[in-house]
C-alpha cells in the first residue's frame, strides 16, 4: 500500500525516495505544551559526593504524579500515549490504520511513534523503534530495500568472534537456545543408542554449539565410541562465512574426545527441498538423525510439506525439531492479525532479553537488531521476493505437529531427558519452566513467565 | 513524599558579597583593582595542564573544517581566536569593560597552535589519572593510538549522510543511516561510535518526520529530569551553572529586602535551595523571596513549588512561589506579577532538550520590559541557528566533547552514563537535528544571547571573583580534575572539557533597572 508523503505531494508515486516536496510544517493535532508528562516515578536524588565537607542539597523522593490523559481514539482528538505498554497500543492503532488505509491517522501515529521511539531506551521504546521501522517501510513500500540494506550491513560487521561471542553469551544468560539443544541431544542419543555409524544432519544456524555435549556423551557413555558424521546445512547467509572456523574447532574437539569424526557443510541452498540423500552424503549403513533448529520456519509456507517428505526419504531414526512459539505464517491476508502476533512474540522476547542481559550489553543489542531485520521481513516484504530462506514465518508447535504427523509419529521424551532439561533450567534465573502438555503430547515447551516460547519435539518414522 | 533539602556549606558563607563593589552603579562592570589583583587569572589545576588533546572532537573539527570553510560566514564571529588568546588579552587589562561582544566569541574553539609533533605522538585516550580505571577503550585489538579505524569510517559515513540530508536527498540518506545504525553501538567503548549511534538515530528520526511533514516534539519530562539529575551527579556543568549564577544573583540582591527571581525553566528547582540558605543567613537579614517558576507542566511546577516552600519555611525564609506553565516568550508581561519595590532577577540555564522559552525576539522584548536588576545567563557554546549542516557540524563537535568528558571518567557499561547519554544528550541531539532549525520551526534563533543582550539595553556585569571561586570549588569535586577547563575572561566564566568550551555563564543588568 503506497502512501503519499507530506501534504501537497503528488500521489502518483511513492515520493519517499525522491526529494521531499515541501517544507510545509503541518502543525500537530495536539500542541506539545498540552501533553501531560508521563506517569510518575519516585526520583531519589541522592548526591553522594561528599568530599570537602561540601554538601549538596538533596531532593529526596519527589513524586510527580500526573493524570493519565485519555487514550488516543481517533484523529483529531487528544493523542496522549501515557502509562505502561504505550508502544503496543500505538503500534496496533497504526497497524489498523494502515490496513484501513486511513492516511491522516497513519501519519499522526507514525509521528508519535517517531518521537517516542528509541532503539536504546526501555522495552517500549525499543519495540516502538523497530516496529516503526517496519511500518514505515510498509507505508513507503521500501521493505525489500530496507531489509537488504540492513542485512548486508549486519553481514559486513559479522565475524567468527562476534558471532561466537554472541551465541555463547546468550546461552549463558538464557536457556532460550540451550533448552532445545539438551532435549534434542537426549532424544538423538536414545534413538541412536547401540549404533556404530552415526550421521547427524544438522539443519540450523547454531554454529555447532549443540554438539560438544553430544560428542562428550558419545565419548563417555559407550564402551565402543561410535563414528560420527556431522553434516551441517546452513541456511542463514550470515553464518556461512564463519563455518570454516567452526569446522576447525569441531574437528579438533572431536579429536580431543577421541570420537572418530567427519564434518561436512552444505550451504548456498535456495530451498531446503533441494536436499537429497546423495547431496547429503547419506550412506546405507548409517543411522541417521535429522536435527532441525529454527530451520523449518525459514522454509516457504507452501513447501513445508515437501521438506518434511524429504526428511522421510532420508530414512532417519529420529527427527528433532525446535521452533519458537509464534504464528506468523499469514501476513498477506490478515495484516493486522499477523502484526498483533508479531508484536506479542517480540514483546516477550525483548522483555526476556531485558531481564537476562545487562542494560548496556552489546550482545543484547545484536540480538535485538537481528529481530528488527526479521520484523521488517515479515511485515514489510512480499513473500514472492523471498529467496533462500530469509523469511522466518514461524508457526506454533501444534501447527508443526500437524504437518509432521503426516510423515512421522511422535516420540515421547524419556524421563531422563526431561530431568536433564529441568536441571538445565535450574541454572538460570527464575521465570523459566518446562511444560509438557499432557493430552496431545506434542513435545516440550519452554515457558517464560508462564508464556510458552520455545517448542521441541522428536519424531520417528 | 519526603520533602527536605539539606544544604550546608560553611564555605558558602565565606562568599558573602559584603565588600564587593561591583553593584555600585557608578562603576558598573568595573571591578576595583583590588579585587582583580587578589584573584589573578586562575586557570587552576582544573584546566589542561597536561594538555592532552581531545581526541574525538579534534578529529571532528579537522574533518568538518572543510565543510565549515565552505559554508557562508557568520556575521560578527569571524574572529576565531582561541580561548587562551582571548584570556591572555584580558589579563593584561585591568578593566573589564562592558564588552562589545560581537567580535570576540569564537564560534567554536579552535585548537591551540601547538598542534603537531611537540605534544607527542602518544595519543592517549581517556584519562590516565591515578585512580580512575580506564576502560579498554579500543576494542579493535591493539590500536590504542587515538581514534580507531572503525570510529573514523563511521564518522565519515555520518558526515556524508549529513550532506545528503542538507541537500534533501532523503532516500540516499535513509539508506546510509540504515547501515550506520546497524554498525554503531551506543554501548561501545569508543566514544566516536557512541556519538555516531546517536547522531544516526537522530538523523533517521529527521528523515521520517521530514517525510511526514510534522516536526513537533513529544517529551518525556520524567525521563529528562531523571537523566538531568544523573548528569548533575557525575559532571560539574550543572552545578557550575547553578552556583556561579547564584553568586551573581546574591550580589545583585545585596541589601535588597524584597526580591523576585524568575527561573525560565525551573524543572525541579535544584538550583535554589543553596541560594535560599545564603539569603536566609545573610548579614543584612533575609529578604522576602518571590519566585516565579516556569516550565512545561503545571503539575510538576506545583510540586517543585511545594518542595521549595517547605525548604524555605525550614530556613525561616519568607517565600512565595508562582508557577507559570507556559513558555516565557509566550506570556503577557502582566502574568509575571512583579511588585513595586521588588528587585528582579531572571535566571536562564539554556539547554537544547526542547524549546523552553519560545520565540527569541519575544523573550528579549520581555527582558527589556521587565528591566531586571540582573539576568543570569548560562549558555551552551553551541549555536541553534543556521542551516542543518551548520547545526550538524556544531553539535557534532559539541557533543563529541561531552561524550569524551563522560568517557574519560565512566566505564563503557556504566548504566548511569548510558542514561545521561541516551536521555539527555541524545534528546538534545535529536532536538537540534530533527526538530530544530528555522526551516522547520519557522523562527530565527539568536546565535549568541550575549551578543543580543549587549546590543539591546543591557550591560554586562562581569562574573566576580567569588563566582570564580565557587566554580573552582565545584571542579575540585569532579574527577578527572585535569580534563575540565575553567576559564575566566571577558567578564564571563566558561567551563569546558580540554580545549573546548561548553558552557558560558554571564550576568547582565538592565540600564533601566534600579
Amino acid at each position: 500500500m503506497k502512501l503519499s508523503s507530506a501534504k501537497g505531494a503528488s500521489p502518483s508515486h511513492n515520493s519517499f525516495h525522491s526529494k521531499r516536496r515541501s517544507r510545509h510544517i503541518v502543525p500537530p493535532f495536539q500542541s506539545p505544551d498540552q501533553l501531560e508528562p508521563w506517569s510518575s516515578v519516585a526520583v531519589d536524588m541522592h548526591n553522594n559526593t561528599n568530599t570537602n565537607n561540601y554538601h549538596h542539597h538533596q531532593l529526596q523522593n519527589i513524586h510527580t504524579s500526573t493524570s493519565l490523559s485519555s487514550d488516543y481514539s481517533g484523529a483529531g482528538e487528544e493523542p496522549c500515549a501515557t502509562g505502561d505498554k504505550w508502544a503496543s497500543r500505538l503500534l496496533m492503532e497504526c497497524a489498523r490504520a494502515l490496513s484501513d488505509k486511513d492516511s491522516s491517522k497513519i501519519h499522526h501515529l507514525l509521528w508519535m511513534l517517531n518521537e517516542l521511539a528509541s532503539p536504546y531506551g526501555d522495552c517500549d521504546q525499543k519495540l516502538a523503534s523497530y516496529f516503526l521501522q517496519a511500518l514505515f517501510c510498509k507505508a513507503t513500500d521500501s521493505g525489500q530495500r530496507c531489509y537488504k540494506t540492513l542485512t548486508s550491513a549486519a553481514e559486513k560487521g559479522n565475524s567468527f568472534d562476534s558471532a561466537r561471542k554472541l551465541i555463547l553469551k546468550f546461552q549463558e544468560v538464557s536457556p532460550w537456545t540451550t533448552f532445545g539443544h539438551v532435549a534434542a541431544n537426549g532424544a538423538i542419543l536414545e534413538a541412536l543408542d547401540g549404533e556404530t555409524k552415526l550421521h547427524i544432519i544438522d539443519i540450523s544456524n547454531t554454529l555447532c554449539t549443540q554438539w560438544p555435549t553430544l560428542l562428550e556423551a558419545l565419548a563417555t557413555r559407550n564402551d565402543e565410541t561410535p563414528h560420527l558424521k556431522l553434516t551441517v546445512v546452513v541456511t542463514a547467509n550470515i553464518v556461512r562465512s564463519v563455518m570454516k572456523e567452526i569446522r576447525q574447532r569441531m574437528e579438533k574437539f572431536a579429536r580431543l574426545m577421541g570420537v572418530p569424526f567427519e564434518f561436512n557443510v552444505i550451504s548456498g541452498l535456495n530451498h531446503l527441498g533441494e536436499l537429497t540423500k546423495e547431496a547429503l552424503g547419506v550412506l546405507e549403513d548409517e543411522a541417521v538423525a535429522v536435527n532441525c533448529i529454527g530451520a523449518l520456519r525459514r522454509v516457504a509456507v507452501q513447501e513445508r510439506g515437501a521438506v518434511i517428505e524429504m526428511f522421510k526419504s532420508l530414512g532417519p531414526k529420529v527427527v528433532t525439531v525446535v521452533e519458537e512459539e509464534a504464528d506468523l505464517s499469514n501476513s498477506q491476508h490478515d495484516f493486522v492479525r499477523c502484526f498483533e502476533e508479531c508484536l506479542r512474540f517480540y514483546t516477550l522476547y525483548f522483555e526476556m532479553l531485558e531481564e537476562s542481559f545487562a542494560p548496556t550489553s552489546n550482545e543484547k543489542l545484536m540480538l535485538e537488531r537481528e529481530c528488527s531485520r526479521s520484523i521488517v521481513r515479515v511485515l514489510a516484504c512480499d513473500d514472492e521476493q523471498d529467496s533462500g530462506g530469509e523469511c522466518e514465518r514461524r508457526e506454533r508447535g501444534r501447527q508443526w505437529s500437524d504437518r509432521l504427523k503426516e510423515a512421522f509419529s511422535l516420540v515421547r521424551f524419556s524421563d531422563d531427558v526431561v530431568d536433564d532439561v529441568k536441571a538445565l533450567l535450574r541454572r538460570y534465573r527464575d521465570g523459566w519452566k518446562l511444560t509438557q502438555p499432557l493430552q496431545d503430547e506434542t513435545g516440550l515447551y519452554l515457558t517464560w513467565k508462564e508464556e510458552p516460547v520455545v517448542w521441541v519435539s522428536a519424531w520417528k518414522p | 513524599m519526603k520533602g527536605g533539602f539539606e544544604v550546608v556549606h560553611a564555605t558558602l558563607d565565606m562568599i558573602q558579597p559584603h565588600h564587593e563593589p561591583i553593584w555600585d552603579f557608578a562603576s558598573v562592570g568595573f571591578p576595583t583593582t583590588s579585587t582583580v589583583s587578589s584573584n589573578p587569572r586562575q586557570t587552576v589545576e582544573n584546566s589542561c595542564i597536561n594538555l592532552e588533546r581531545n581526541e574525538l572532537s579534534e578529529w571532528v573539527e579537522q574533518v568538518t573544517k572543510q565543510l565549515i570553510d565552505d559554508l557562508p560566514a557568520d556575521t560578527g564571529t569571524d574572529d576565531r581566536t582561541s580561548l587562551q588568546e582571548v584570556e591572555a588579552s584580558m589579563v593584561c587589562e585591568d578593566n573589564f569593560a562592558p564588552s562589545q561582544l560581537g567580535d570576540f566569541w569564537p564560534r567554536k574553539t579552535v585548537r591551540r597552535s601547538f598542534l603537531d609533533g611537540s605534544f607527542g605522538a602518544e595519543l592517549q585516550w581517556g584519562n590516565d589519572l591515578g585512580n580512575q580505571t580506564n576502560v579498554d577503550v579500543c576494542e579493535n585489538g591493539g590500536n590504542d593510538r587515538g581514534l580507531d579505524e572503525q570510529g573514523l569510517s563511521l564518522l565519515t559515513l555520518l558526515l556524508e549522510c549529513a550532506v545528503a540530508i542538507s541537500v534533501d536527498n532523503l532516500g540516499e540518506a535513509h539508506r546510509m543511516l540504515l547501515e550506520l545504525t546497524q554498525m554503531s553501538s551506543p554501548y561501545a567503548p569508543s566514544c566516536a561510535e557512541r556519538v555516531v549511534a546517536y547522531f544516526a538515530k537522530a538523523m533517521s528520526s529527521r528523515v521520517i518526520n521530514s517525510w511526514l511533514g510534522i516536526c513537533s516534539p513529544l517529551i518525556n519530562y520524567k525521563s529528562v529530569h531523571f537523566a538531568f539529575q544523573a548528569f548533575n551527579n557525575v559532571s560539574p556543568f550543572i552545578k557550575f551553572a547553578h552556583f556561579t549564577s547564584n553568586q551573581a544573583i546574591l550580589e545583585a540582591f545585596y541589601s535588597r529586602n524584597r526580591v523576585h527571581i524568575i527561573d525560565l525553566d525551573i524543572m525541579q528547582g535544584l538550583q535554589w535551595p543553596a541560594l535560599f540558605h545564603i539569603l536566609a543567613t545573610r548579614i543584612e537579614g533575609p529578604p522576602h523571596v518571590m519566585m516565579t517558576g516556569m516550565g512545561s507542566s503545571m503539575e510538576l511546577l506545583v510540586e517543585t513549588g511545594k518542595q521549595l516552600s517547605n525548604f524555605a519555611k525550614r530556613l525561616g525564609l519568607s517565600f512565595e512561589f508562582h508557577p507559570i506553565a507556559k513558555k516565557f516568550g509566550e506570556i503577557d508581561i502582566t502574568m509575571v506579577q512583579v511588585r513595586r519595590g521588588e528587585t528582579l532577577a531572571i535566571h536562564w540555564l539554556q539547554h537544547s532538550l526542547y524549546d523552553a522559552t519560545g520565540p527569541d525576539w519575544k523573550v528579549l522584548r520581555l527582558f527589556e520590559q521587565l528591566a531586571p536588576r540582573v539576568i543570569t545567563l548560562v549558555e551552551q557554546d553551541l549555536s541553534h541557528s543556521g542551516s542543518f549542516l551548520d547545526r550538524f557540524v556544531g553539535s557534532l563537535h559539541y557533543y563529541s566533547t561531552m561524550f569524551d568528558s563522560l568517557g574519560a571518567y565512566l566505564p563503557a557499561d556504566d548504566p548511569n552514563r548510558h542514561r545521561i547519554e541516551h536521555c539527555l544528550f541524545y534528546r538534545e541531539i535529536n532536538n537540534i537535528l530533527a526538530i530544530g532549525g528555522p526551516a522547520r520551526s519557522g523562527e530565527d534563533k539568536f546565535k549568541h544571547w550575549r551578543s543580543e543582550l549587549a546590543r539591546n539595553c543591557f550591560l554586562q556585569v562581569p562574573m566576580s571573583s567569588n563566582s570564580m571561586a565557587q566554580a573552582q570549588l565545584i571542579l575540585n569535586m569532579f574527577p578527572p580534575a585535569h580534563g575540565y577547563s575553567l576559564v575566566q575572561g571577558d567578564g564571563t566564566l566558561k567551563l569546558g572539557w580540554k580545549d573546548t568550551s561548553l558552557l558560558t555563564a554571564s550576568a547582565w543588568t538592565s540600564h533601566a533597572s534600579g
